[in-house]
């Protein structure tokens, strides 16, 4: 540690890319990721409501489950795709000189905030689907224990990498971060 | 292998010769249910009798040689920024631990390790779900060297200077272990585990037959006295009665077995707990690492006078597993002056105890009882759809309680935030006091339910590492909107310009 120069020469990779602007306005994401939640959300609700009807109509005698399944796992689908295009649409990420922040919700609203000084990794992820509307989702790990990640999926895969590389500065910087 | 030690000057050293008799000890124990119960249920006169019967020594012979084995391949080095520790035989590791990112220090004796002179020790870092490193066994001097070596960054203390005396913090005597174990629930956890173990590991309807028996027997009985419902609710009742005081005494010596000569103690910023009355436990955290406090105060402290303080700290927990190990309890019960001077000692920052409180608006407690409201009437209402009698009403004698509960609860919730420290309160029959330096905090989040949108406000989750699921959420609720986004945007702040320190 002690025979390291105490300043670093600063890479060549640092002189290339300057250090990437603050984004100090809300940002929505991107409007073409609205089709993949409204896939996602879609999918996420048809399967359990599929299965709760059936089982509500095999207990209450009504109809017949293969009859239920099927047309309330349809609208169970609507139901989770329209959520999901909510969901997306009520969806706004900024980052200024606090940090980054995320607000999400109309219904149930939140809005977290990670310091950029509290980061402890990130994680920049790509699915197949994602790839293909050159979407990313960003995981970002705190040390915390109820925000330990703080995911947003549906980024502009540029902006993505932009914050990604911005919240990550100081963990070069940081010398004593764990 | 012996020239990489070359260039350092230390050599490498092995565990205590008897370590693999620990590791067999250890093994054994996981698996000690199936072992027992191929012995006893798989016995003989089943199919591959012989098998069956030699397989449990197979297997034990195995355990021997596998632990032996380790004996000869772990070998550790005391270097001078940390530890390197190499092991395995066929699967090699080498392990480097930087002391600076060592966060606890745990030295445990089992009755055992102390027929032996030895100590198991364990060295835990921030996060993760393993210890660091876990050396199983030292001699006790060995583990004490190893311990203060860590404490001391790596740096031996010199053998002329005066040792430095750890000022002795707290320590309890019995008849306050006794006083612990009287407060705690840890008879009632032992024996609902001990149930729920038993109802695994025995045949389903082995021990269901055995208490329908004894049900019925008992029953049998008193239908025989031909008492009246008083009598038999009498008897009932003192039933119930004897029940808790069993559960009481078995909390008592469960205290006095794990808190026996509880003692807290303080050497040059790191603290120490040593405790046990078997099995000894000492476990060692650095004061800056600590994350949060709970201070804690339910009805029976409050009639014995008395509050337990609590630590978070980042180390590694086995989730589920309600590891006793680490260093969490600062105090598990003592007078609140001597809470309030532990904190006021350890964290002068704070200026513990307390007095300017920013009150809740004294109209949420409508809001804390809504929850209890909500519950009572669906409760009812589906007792009355059930059962069709008056009696499904009687939930609902519990609402005048839970409204002044509310209002009690309301009246002694509060924050304080400044400029170091944010802080909570709450609770009314049972009390909790939560704090945390601003610099331990770690994300912010503002929330708002629709109730919140309605009556205009909202609640602020502050997160914290290594917060248990079981310690009070650091959160301030039903703040106003305006204040509460101030709140926020201060935090944020702050948050910002300070760096983080573990």
């Amino acid at each position: 540690m002690s025979d390291l120069p105490s300043t670093p020469a600063p890479s060549p990779a640092e002189f290339v890319a300057p250090m990437a602007p603050l984004v100090a306005d809300w940002q929505h994401l991107p409007a073409r990721g609205a089709k993949l939640a409204a896939f996602s959300g879609a999918l996420g609700s048809a399967i359990p409501f599929a299965v709760a009807s059936a089982f509500l109509s095999r207990l209450a005698d009504f109809s017949t489950p293969w009859l239920v399944a099927p047309v309330v796992g349809l609208l169970g689908a609507a139901f989770g795709a329209w959520l999901g295009v909510k969901r997306h649409r009520r969806t706004l990420w900024k980052l200024d000189e606090q940090g980054f922040a995320l607000q999400r919700g109309r219904w149930w609203q939140t809005e977290s905030r990670v310091p950029i000084s509290r980061v402890q990794h990130l994680d920049l992820k790509r699915g197949p689907l994602e790839r293909a509307f050159k979407l990313a989702t960003l995981v970002i790990h705190t040390a915390g224990t109820k925000m330990a990640a703080v995911s947003v999926s549906g980024l502009d895969g540029e902006d993505a990498e932009r914050l990604r590389d911005r919240l990550a500065r100081q963990l070069d910087h940081d010398d004593d971060a764990l | 292998m012996q020239t990489e030690a070359v260039g350092e000057d230390k050599p490498e050293r092995r565990l205590h010769p008897w370590s693999w008799l620990f590791v067999l000890v250890q093994q054994l124990k996981q698996f000690l249910v199936p072992l027992v119960a191929l012995l006893v249920f798989g016995g003989s006169g089943g199919p591959g009798g012989f098998w069956a019967g030699i397989g449990p020594l197979i297997a034990v012979g195995v355990l021997v040689v596998i632990s032996v084995l380790q004996y000869f391949t772990y070998r550790y080095r005391i270097g001078r920024d940390g530890l390197s520790i190499r092991d395995g035989w066929l699967h090699r590791s080498l392990r480097e631990i930087p002391y600076s990112r060592i966060h606890n220090v745990v030295l445990h004796q089992t009755v055992l390790h102390r027929l032996f002179g030895v100590a198991e020790v364990r060295l835990e870092s921030a996060g993760g779900q393993k210890p660091e490193a876990q050396m199983r066994v030292l001699r006790l001097d060995e583990a004490l060297a190893l311990e203060s070596l860590i404490k001391h960054r790596g740096q031996a203390p010199d053998a002329d200077a005066p040792a430095v005396q750890a000022d002795s913090l707290l320590s309890l005597p019995t008849a306050e272990v006794i006083r612990l174990g009287l407060v705690s629930n840890r008879g009632m956890i032992v024996m609902a585990a001990a149930f729920g173990a038993a109802w695994q590991m025995f045949p389903d309807q082995l021990l269901a037959h055995y208490f329908e028996r004894f049900a019925r027997q008992l029953f049998g009985y008193a239908s025989h006295l031909h008492y009246g419902w008083i009598t038999t609710a009498a008897a009932a009742a003192a039933l119930l009665l004897l029940a808790a005081l069993l559960l009481r005494l078995l909390s008592v010596l469960l205290a006095l077995v794990q808190y026996h000569g509880f003692r807290l103690s303080e050497e040059q910023r790191r603290l120490t707990v040593e405790r046990g009355l078997l099995s000894k436990l000492r476990t060692s955290v650095a004061r800056r690492r600590i994350q949060a406090w709970t201070l804690h105060e339910g009805f029976l402290h409050r009639l014995l006078k008395r509050r337990s303080l609590r630590i978070d700290t980042a180390v590694a927990e086995q989730q589920g597993k309600n590891d006793q190990r680490a260093l969490k309890e600062l105090a598990p019960i003592a007078t609140p002056d001597a809470c309030d001077a532990l904190i006021q000692h350890l964290l002068p920052q704070a200026h513990w105890p307390r007095s300017e409180w920013t009150p809740l608006p004294t109209a949420a407690w409508w809001r804390l009882f809504l929850p209890t409201l909500v519950f009572i009437v669906v409760l009812v209402l589906a007792l009355v759809s059930y059962a069709h009698t008056a009696w499904a009403l009687l939930p609902l004698l519990w609402l005048p309680w839970g409204v002044y509960a509310a209002i009690q609860q309301a009246r002694r919730a509060g924050y304080a935030v400044d400029e170091r420290l944010v802080a909570i309160r709450g609770g009314w029959w049972s009390r909790h006091w939560r704090f945390a330096e601003i610099d331990k905090l770690q994300a912010l989040r503002l929330v708002r339910s629709p109730m919140d949108r309605r009556m205009g406000t909202a609640s602020l989750w502050m997160d914290t590492a290594g917060a248990s699921g079981l310690a009070p959420p650091l959160r301030i609720r039903f703040l106003p909107e305006a204040e509460a986004r101030s709140l926020y945007s201060r935090l944020s702040h702050a948050l910002a310009r300070r760096r983080m320190r573990w």
